[in-house]
């Protein structure tokens, strides 16, 4: 058993209020996916857990520049969403590789950012969409961008008081296309050894105008790789870019050794999956089919 | 720590529990409800054999804060025989020998049940990707699947083709 | 051809009914009135001396009922599994693993028991330690005992002259293999209930495999007569050998003795990953002469295991992997050796296969090797080194029964399309690569000779037909008692459904012996048969009177009795009443030791088996060249199982067997630094789930096994043997790379395919 008290507020002013008055010692439990077997380890030991079940938040919202993605998301509900599926599919990839199902019907996005490990699969596709991160605190709101949200491993921009409400994610340009790459050691159930999420959108003209490429598990937070994104957003897409920008990618990465990897290997994955998740882009471009 | 009330259907039968806050549906399964059929592997969420069904849905019990299962329906393996006739999942069970040690089945068969309650007729690939979630050492997941798919027939044929 | 009615046929597993319903009980889920929830206080260091430990405060806590040190056992503070008995219960001075037991409590709940460990002042005098077996072996290295070397067992197994034999080969090869550290990962761990009964027996609930051997224990160390004790095994969670030496049973038996309360203690996962017993990790050189024409000449092959500090199944498992390293293969020539050497590393004993997984892994992955080095089929050098019927072994014995190992390995090779592989796409893309390879085995049944290897089985047939079989055999889940029920009721001539099983009770079933070794369906197996004869000659003689008709042409089947085949109208249940009625017994015990009718030549290993089941497996694997990550694709698992009695629990056995050796060959290792494990839950310790196991092809070849019952011999371990060097010999032929070592994570593959690529430059690949 862990040792905490527990309350489940009926209102986001209420959640706030409380969030606030306990500080440091107070933490958000949606899924508990990661908190319970943390707390059980003793890892963590909030003195409060606040549920945030009986908000009235928004599922999954399509609105006119962006989808609103509430707090209360589970990766199964992002496994469901024809929108999602159809609009954000590398979300979809990515969640449909987190845990097994029982995990992923109780762990939600929002959880999932916040626990912040360097290894978590729907950060990454979530930066490639270039995601906001809203959030609420007794004073206000403010929108964090995703790609400035982490701080380490294990932190975020979150101040004690403060409680993601949503995720928000833009729409994308009308020719895009994205990949979600994940290696592990088994084939469920398998916390990340190096990952990659990849989007490019094109113009008419067949030009990229926008490349987000992210990195998971090979660095202390999920990272952007932006020198590869500028060295594929500003030439054609050859043999030899495709080569280069997995090269920069491999530069973005500063991976550690732990149980499940050493940090060399990781590295060289880094620059195989990312060239990887061009060719399979451009192949997609190249051919007019829509990946699955 | 103070107690709290919790209200939840567990089985059809709706039950008033007191509990500490940080105690986990297992535990109140287990420890309070006397339904010791859901068994921990691992306390963790890693192995699968604490799952039941909430709401619909699988989930690992030892994830699940009691208080979190507040109003909430949770059938467990004490649930899926009606009036003493086994579901058919569980005839198929012992039939095809989807068990060896039986301490995964409980959870096993809680998440083949929660799939066929959201996808009637699966295939291999879908019931694989189902138990996922669940360890079985003793190596049955091919038996399980085939103990799935005999279910599926058979709910088939009794409802006509 | 014999046609069974019972045996071989579909029948339900005992019991199956309560496991699907959740009405199963294991330790776990047993709870009495004033019960106590147990805990014990594991060292987590590998290597100190215990300066002070005090449990005066933690005593006085509320709800704290018992706390004992080294101090308070009455009997033996030792397990005692092997001798010395070298294992301290409580560790009163010296702490050699990182599991070691300092003192144990019993108190009202989780939270006060927690409290009670967290209360313990304990102070540790850390020392040096030895983690490398290697180094062990040195002189000089930290001696984990004052009283004995590190090096606590070196068996050598000589056989014919192993330098003529070198000399004979045109080719000699030598390789070093390396396999890990195991965990066994059953999905319940362990755990015990005690509690002093009315009568003042300590009646112990252990989810254990020698429900025998443990009273022995506990009765030894709580200082009772041992008719004064009472194992019962209830439904156990799976062991796979883990549970075969005592765990935490005899602690439970302290604190209920100490506290006058039934006591519990179940660990928790991270504390079974920390704290039982392992599979030893084994480096193996070996050594192998063959001619050009891929004839094996010479075999000198050395075993190292680390066993960690105390002896428990160490010397055993290793002297197992000395004896079945030459393989299920004829060598006139060889030198099998095994060393069991003491280290602070987590300690080692009984797995799933007792040291012969670490031997095929070896031998299995140097016959590919050596098939290459002469271009020859891997398939056509096992063929032609296979053993048969009649050989003799390094060992010094004579196979009995040798059909099984060509037979399981065409059959093998049939049913995977060994000879077609040349069509198939060897490189579905240009970071593909696809190859086969295949294993084939040899494991003995039974503990070896001079070994006590008993069972004793106790039938009653009740007035109106039905029969109760006692057993003191447990069944883990393998599937004992619904064998075992099966041959009863053939034996008899009952349906299936008419026998029900008592499982272990001391105090009501005889010794079977431990369930290792893969010996129940045969030695408890040959015990029921012998119960079983004096009742059915009982009920055949009653029903000759009854009928007139000779003893020779009347039968019993499915509970009715048949005379030239044809049924009459009597049943087992009217003869039973007869009988009775006539004062004949209906009710007998049968006891069988495994039999060694032929000598040993002299000069021997003293404690060769003589019953061997032999298998192969195909394996089909792609590899990924850029990230080393390996998919089976299939699988065929061709097994000799004698006979097969539950066609479903055989193939139930197969495929458990070969998804464990799958994680053997890919992705399980517990990782150890300078003694302490690492990954200790089962998030970061993997083993395969449902999507890592391909659809298996499972064929069961049945070539009757002498004395065995109805021919039938073990299926728990076999299975397991060939899976990981299949996988790894598949793996070779499809990324042309030699490789030695598993688990075959994609770090290692990626670095042999980088380093071959260091040492033979691509030209244009």
């Amino acid at each position: 058993m862990i040792h905490a008290d527990y309350v489940a507020p009926a209102s986001l002013q209420e959640l706030l209020a409380i969030l606030h008055q306990h500080g440091g010692q107070a933490k958000i439990i949606a899924g508990g996916t990661d908190l319970i077997p943390q707390m059980r380890l003793g890892k963590l030991a909030p003195k409060l857990l606040i549920d945030p079940r009986h908000l009235p938040l928004l599922g999954i919202a399509e609105k006119e520049e962006c989808i609103h993605l509430g707090a209360n998301v589970t990766h199964t509900q992002v496994l469901a969403s024809m929108l999602l599926k159809k609009e954000y599919s590398a979300l979809v990839a990515a969640c449909q590789q987190i845990g097994g199902p029982p995990v992923r019907n109780r762990g939600t996005l929002a959880g999932n950012l916040a626990n912040a490990s360097p290894a978590a699969d729907s950060a990454l596709p979530l930066l490639v969409y270039d995601a906001q991160i809203v959030t609420s605190r007794l004073g206000g709101e403010r929108v964090i961008p995703l790609n400035e949200f982490y701080l380490g491993p294990g932190q975020t921009q979150l101040a004690e008081d403060e409680f993601i409400r949503e995720i928000r994610v833009p729409k994308m340009p009308s020719i895009t296309k994205t990949v979600f790459l994940k290696l592990g050691n088994r084939k469920a159930m398998a916390i990340a050894v190096a990952s990659v999420a990849l989007r490019l959108s094109l113009n008419e003209l067949g030009q990229v105008i926008e490349a987000r490429i992210a990195l998971g598990s090979v660095a202390p937070t999920p990272v952007r790789a932006y020198l590869a994104e500028a060295i594929i957003q500003s030439n054609p897409l050859t043999e030899e870019i495709i080569k280069n920008a997995a090269q920069a990618a491999q530069h973005a990465a500063s991976p550690i050794s732990d149980l499940r990897a050493s940090s060399g290997y990781r590295s060289k994955m880094v620059a195989v999956l990312t060239r990887r998740a061009l060719e399979m882009v451009c192949q997609e471009f190249a051919s007019g089919n829509s990946y699955e | 720590m103070n107690e709290i009330e919790i209200h939840l259907a567990v089985n059809g039968i709706p039950r008033t529990i007191q509990s500490e806050p940080g105690c986990t549906l297992l535990e109140v399964l287990r420890d309070k409800l006397g339904l010791t059929g859901t068994k921990e592997g691992c306390g963790a969420g890693d192995c699968g054999a604490c799952v039941v069904v909430m709401d619909g849905q699988a989930v690992n019990a030892c994830l699940v804060l009691a208080a979190q299962a507040e109003g909430t329906q949770i059938i467990t393996v004490e649930g899926l025989a009606q009036d003493g006739n086994l579901h058919p999942l569980q005839s198929y069970f012992a039939e095809k020998w989807a068990l060896q040690c039986g301490f995964c089945t409980p959870g096993m068969l809680m998440s083949c049940y929660a799939l066929l309650l959201n996808n009637p007729n699966p295939n291999p690939e879908e019931i694989r990707d189902a138990i996922s979630g669940n360890l079985c050492r003793c190596g049955s997941y091919q038996s399980v699947v085939e103990a799935v798919l005999a279910t599926v027939k058979f709910s088939q044929e009794a409802r006509g083709g | 051809m014999v046609d069974y009615s019972v045996i071989g046929r579909r029948a339900d597993a005992v019991r199956s009914r309560e496991i699907v319903t959740g009405q199963a009980l294991y330790c776990p889920d047993i709870r009495l009135p004033q019960m106590l929830v147990g805990k014990l206080l594991y060292s987590r260091l590998p290597c100190a001396r215990i300066t002070r430990l005090d449990v005066s405060e933690a005593r006085k806590l509320p709800g704290v009922v018992t706390v004992l040190t080294s101090r308070d056992i009455p009997g033996e503070n030792s397990y005692c599994y092997a001798l010395p008995a070298d294992q301290p219960l409580l560790v009163p001075d010296m702490v050699r693993y990182q599991g070691d037991a300092l003192a144990a409590v019993a108190a009202e709940s989780e939270e006060a028991a927690q409290a009670a460990l967290d209360t313990i002042q304990v102070e540790y005098e850390p020392l040096e330690g030895v983690y490398d077996v290697l180094e062990a072996m040195q002189p000089g290295a930290h001696q984990v005992w004052s009283d004995r070397g590190n090096i606590v067992d070196h068996l050598v197994i000589d056989h014919g002259d192993i330098d003529l034999g070198f000399k004979q080969a045109d080719l000699i090869i030598e390789h070093i293999y390396l396999t890990p550290l195991v965990e066994h990962a059953f999905m319940e761990t362990e755990g015990a209930v005690a509690y002093r009964d009315a009568d003042g027996t300590m009646v112990v609930y252990s989810s254990c495999q020698a429900p025998h051997r443990d009273r022995a224990q506990i009765a030894r160390s709580l200082g009772l007569p041992e008719n004064q004790v009472r194992v019962i095994t209830p439904h156990i969670g799976g062991a796979f050998g883990g549970k075969d030496e005592a765990h935490v049973q005899i602690h439970a038996a302290l604190l209920a003795q100490a506290s006058g309360r039934p006591v519990k203690i179940i660990r928790s996962r991270e504390e079974s990953i920390l704290t039982h017993v392992k599979r030893h990790p084994v480096i193996i050189r070996y050594r192998s002469g063959i001619t050009r024409d891929g004839i094996l000449t010479a075999v000198h092959a050395e075993a190292i295991g680390d066993t960690g500090p105390y002896l428990n199944a160490g010397r055993d498992v290793m002297n197992f992997v000395a004896a079945t390293l030459s393989g299920p293969y004829f060598v006139p020539h060889a030198r099998l050796e095994s060393y069991t050497v003491f280290t602070n590393n987590p300690i080692c004993g009984a797995m799933r296969g007792y040291g012969i997984p670490q031997a095929s892994f070896a031998c299995e992955a140097q016959m590919d090797l050596l098939a290459r080095s002469i271009n020859m089929d891997p398939l056509e050098i096992r063929l032609r080194n296979g053993l048969e019927t009649g050989m003799l072994v390094p060992t010094g014995v004579t196979i009995r029964e040798g059909r099984g190992m060509k037979v399981c390995l065409q059959e093998a090779a049939h049913l995977s399309g060994w000879k077609e592989h040349d069509k198939e796409d060897r490189k579905p893309a240009p970071h593909l690569r696809r190859g086969w390879g295949m294993a084939s085995i040899w494991f003995s049944i039974g503990m070896g000779r001079n070994i006590p290897d008993h069972a004793t089985a106790t039938l009653e047939m009740t007035l109106d037909g039905s029969v109760i079989l006692h057993t003191g055999a447990a069944d883990m889940g393998q599937g004992a008692h619904t064998a075992l029920a099966q041959m009863a009721a053939e034996a008899i001539g009952v349906k299936i459904e008419a026998v029900k099983v008592i499982g272990p009770d001391t105090d009501r079933t005889f010794d079977a012996g431990p369930s290792v070794a893969s010996r129940q369906t045969f030695i408890s197996g040959n015990a029921v048969l012998r119960a079983a004869q004096p009742i059915r000659e009982a009920l055949l003689q009653t029903a000759s009177e009854i009928t007139g008709l000779p003893l020779e042409i009347l039968q019993l089947k499915q509970g009715l009795v048949l005379a030239e085949d044809e049924l009459l109208s009597l049943t087992v249940s009217e003869l039973a009443v007869k009988a009775m009625e006539q004062n004949r017994r209906l009710h007998a015990d049968g006891y069988y030791a495994m039999e060694y009718p032929e000598p040993l030549p002299p000069n021997s290993y003293r404690y060769a088996p003589s019953v061997f089941t032999f298998g192969t497996q195909v394996a089909q694997v792609l590899v990924d060249i850029e990230t080393g990550q390996v998919t089976l694709e299939k699988l065929v698992a061709v097994q000799d199982a004698g006979k097969v009695i539950n066609p479903a629990g055989a193939r139930g056995q197969v495929e458990g067997g070969v998804i464990m050796g799958l994680g053997y060959a890919l992705m399980e290792e517990l990782l150890v630094y300078r003694g302490s494990t690492q990954n200790l839950n089962l998030g970061s310790y993997l083993i395969p789930t449902a999507k890592d196991v391909p659809g298996l092809v499972v064929k069961l070849m049945e070539i009757p096994e002498p004395y065995a019952p109805y021919g039938a011999k073990g299926l728990g371990e076999p299975p397991l043997t060939p899976t990981a060097p299949a996988i790894l010999n598949a793996v070779v032929d499809a990324i042309g790379i030699p490789l030695y070592r598993i688990p075959l994570t994609p770090e290692r593959i990626l670095a042999a395919i980088e380093a071959h690529h260091a040492e033979n430059p691509p030209n244009g690949d």
